[in-house]
């Protein structure tokens, strides 16, 4: 029965890739806009394309014009080789999740019959590897080429705007290197401005891709449920589905999957409010749908589902465990989870052992979440809080603390963190003695108010 | 400043090497070396609060002179760097992939604490005439196995700057650094200078003082001359005659009870209440995790526990600061303890 079940589910592939749009000009467009001007993303897009190989033509044809003129000259009489224009050899698509950016870049590729070399952020974390794997792609040509005709390349680069980072350092220039000297056309998705790719910014195109409006998501739906054969799912739920996504397609397919396979009967509108992805209160949903979840695998379902990342997620998970655990019995077992996913975090970050990673997400979601056993959750609202408290490790004051702390050190000299464990309390202790105490020392160092107060 | 100042460890902060109480040895030796005009670098070991750094910083203003200013900087390797600073040394220096297991080496990238705090100051000329400028880096110790960074510092800019190491904890320095140094012991004060000390502030304060009382004062504060002074400040207030029971009393207030209740709330398994009380003292002392796991370590041996209970708790310390070494969230290393010891008081 089990076997037949799980047979079943490995061969339905998911509707997201089942109904990618296989070609540009029968999608959904969704609206997109060039440094403000509305432009038609299709049609900017085969141009750039076309454009591209044009382009590319010419420049090969001069340059070896150009070889063939260095050839028969000294090397100081030399000619620079010329180079593809960047806004020329690649665009930048920068939306929202889920609007359909890298199905557009896919489409496209299936219309100009153009192979897609994809990387994204999760395989291309340093440097070396972003350039081994593009580089050679753009720079060679692969020697069957001038035999064959094989199929012109289309290089995709996934959320550009996670590349960057401390751990990537050097990979927005390797991107800009790459730019200028491709031998095919480019397409970076993002999901918004970040002002680490300024430098990037500059050298392309960069349209700004809207969601779709609601008519269009329905009407894509319905054609999806039509297809599905698929019944149950009235007009109202449909309606509260595209809502929750907020002009995410993707979250809208995802969720009628998940509805329309997971379910026939049962409340489908409780299903719904489960299922939704609004970003804004994705993670208060995550968090608290977390703690109902009975087994590992659906813990690692929801967290991998998630866009929330990770370094908070578990934060807000140690803020929110008291409002679910009561006992101490489980409670041990959830903080041991997660105090030792954050020992493996913290390793991960120090030595970059980044094959740990696997244990960190099942211990702090599935390990913590499962420590509660017995003890059925009460019934009732359960107030999702923000992780009010942040210690991130390192020794801060605040900024009245600090200016406190100058104002000593003009004429005692005291290290802040002494000044904190050892001199403050004193001060305290001394100003809460009397009135007038607590006016010399105010007087003599020349506190405002703010300050005053940290001697209370 | 026309105001006298209101607080009495600085008022009676030495102006010069002579004031500084006691020690005598030491003193000496140092005016020593000044009148020789050079000096190998230093290393100052002695307990911690007892003086080191005033006389570091003493010795360093009179033989550097009318050019102290310029040629004299004082860091604090346990202080860990602004934001800025961490930006700014990041920039020019790679990241550290040293395995660090020392308290301050979480919170310390020592690369970045020589870029930014040590390199500018050694690598500047002398400014004035005298024969080299003075670097006192105070709590060495917490460099943990970053104090190799100083070993070519030392020798490459030796002859521009000289050194003094301050540290607590000889043993947890590097022999290469020892090597380059001359150790200088500071012990405690003495009890005779202790008592010179305090009944010549008593006489300047016009208090009333007795021998008993400067006897349990030596004995509360452990031999560190600003803490004595602390208190005697607060006795004081009440009156010019100080008591020894007044002077018990104030010494409780110095004492944290605050780790106290969190130990006894977290026996009687309150966990809720304990993680509170927990994130009200981080939050006004910035300890780290690992702080207030010694803190609490110092706590389980002072309350009287039966043996069983003890071993577990050192045991369950000991396990969470482990674990701890390697973490990134304060709270969630001290929360894990907690609950393991609120689970616990349920056998008891």
């Amino acid at each position: 029965m089990r076997k037949e079940n799980l047979s079943k589910k490995n061969i339905e592939i998911p509707w997201v890739e089942k109904y990618r749009p296989k070609s540009i000009n029968e999608m959904a467009l969704p609206t997109a806009r060039l440094s403000g001007q509305k432009v038609k993303l299709n049609e900017e897009l085969i141009n750039f394309i076309k454009n591209f190989f044009l382009e590319r033509k010419r420049v090969n044809q001069e340059n070896s014009i150009i070889r063939n003129f260095n050839r028969t000259v000294i090397e100081k009489e030399q000619k620079k080789e010329i180079k593809i224009s960047t806004d020329k050899a690649a665009v930048l698509l920068e939306g929202q999740p889920g609007i359909g950016k890298t199905s557009i870049v896919y489409a496209l590729a299936n219309d100009f019959n153009m192979e897609v070399i994809e990387t994204n952020a999760s395989d291309t974390r340093t440097r070396d590897k972003l350039e081994k794997k593009l580089k050679e792609t753009t720079k060679s040509r692969g020697i069957m080429d001038f035999v064959t005709k094989t199929k012109e390349k289309l290089i995709l680069i996934d959320e550009i705007d996670g590349i960057y980072g401390v751990k990537d350092r050097g990979a927005v220039p390797t991107v800009i290197d790459l730019i200028q000297n491709t031998q095919f056309p480019i397409i970076m998705c993002s999901n918004n401005y970040k002002s680490n790719l300024q430098t990037l910014y500059k050298k392309i195109k960069r349209f700004e891709v809207h969601p779709l409006p609601k008519r269009e998501i329905l009407k894509i739906a319905k054609k999806i449920l039509k297809n599905e054969k698929i019944t149950n799912l009235d007009d109202e739920a449909l309606d509260l589905i595209i809502d929750k996504n907020n002009g995410d397609l993707r979250g809208v397919i995802n969720d009628l999957q998940g509805i329309c396979q997971g379910v026939i009967e049962g409340d489908v509108k409780e299903l719904i409010l489960k299922l939704r992805r609004d970003s804004t209160e994705e993670i208060f949903t995550l968090v608290k749908d977390l703690f109902y979840v009975s087994s590992l695998r659906e813990a690692r379902t929801l967290t991998d589902k998630s866009d929330v990342d990770y370094n908070f997620l578990y934060k807000w998970i140690n803020e929110n465990l008291l409002t679910f655990i009561k006992s101490n019995r489980d409670l041990v077992d959830a903080f041991d989870n997660l105090s030792l996913a954050d020992e493996i975090l913290g390793r991960i970050r120090t030595n970059q052992y980044w094959s740990l990673l696997p244990y960190f997400f099942d211990l702090f979601a599935g390990g913590v979440v499962l420590s509660r056993k017995d003890t059925p959750l009460s019934k009732g609202f359960k107030r999702i809080v923000f992780p009010r408290y942040s210690s991130g490790g390192f020794f801060s004051l605040t900024n009245t603390e600090k200016e406190f702390a100058e104002k000593i050190q003009k004429t005692y000299e005291i290290s802040q963190v002494d000044f904190i464990q050892d001199f403050l309390p004193f001060l305290k202790i001394l100003s809460s003695t009397s009135r007038k105490q607590l006016k010399n020392i105010s007087d003599w160092l020349d506190l405002d108010a703010k300050e005053k107060k940290l001697l209370k | 400043m026309t105001q006298e100042i209101p607080i009495w460890r600085i008022k009676y902060y030495p102006k010069n090497l002579d004031q500084v109480c006691g020690r005598s040895f030491v003193k000496e030796t140092l005016k020593h070396i000044i009148s020789q005009k050079n000096f190998p670098h230093l290393l100052f070991i002695g307990s911690k609060g007892i003086g080191k750094t005033t006389i570091a910083k003493l010795f360093s203003k009179s033989f550097l002179g009318k050019d102290y200013g310029a040629n004299f900087k004082l860091v604090y390797a346990n202080v860990p760097l602004s934001e800025e600073e961490r930006k700014q040394a990041k920039r020019e220096s790679y990241v550290s992939k040293s395995k660090i297991g020392s308290i301050a080496g979480k919170t310390i990238t020592t690369p970045a604490f020589i870029q930014a705090k040590v390199k500018p100051f050694i690598q500047l000329k002398v400014l004035g005439d005298t024969p080299f400028k003075i670097l006192v880096v105070k709590n060495f110790e917490s460099l943990g196995g970053n104090q190799q960074g100083f070993r070519r510092l030392m020798e490459i800019y030796g002859s521009n700057c000289r050194m003094i190491l301050i540290t607590t904890k000889i043993s947890s320095i590097i022999d290469p650094i020892i090597s380059r140094c001359q150790l200088i012991l500071i012990s405690q004060v003495k009890f005779e200078d202790f008592k010179e000390l305090i009944m010549d502030i008593a006489e300047k304060e016009s208090l009333e003082i007795s021998d008993s009382v400067i006897d349990f004062l030596f004995k509360v504060s452990e031999g560190k001359i600003s803490k004595a002074l602390d208190i005697l400040q607060l006795s004081s207030i009440s009156g010019k005659k100080i008591e020894l029971d007044k002077l018990y009393e104030d010494t409780q207030k110095f004492q944290n009870t605050q780790l106290k209740s969190l130990l006894l709330i977290s026996l009687k398994g309150n966990f809720p209440k304990a993680r509170e009380i927990a994130r009200k003292i981080i939050s006004s002392y910035k300890y780290n995790a690992q702080e207030v796991f010694l803190l609490l370590l110092d706590e389980v041996n002072k309350l009287p526990l039966s043996r069983f209970t003890r071993s577990t708790l050192i045991n369950l310390i000991a396990d969470s600061d482990f674990r701890a070494v390697g973490g990134r969230d304060n709270d969630i290393q001290i929360s894990a303890l907690l609950s393991k010891i609120c689970r616990f008081s349920e056998y008891l």
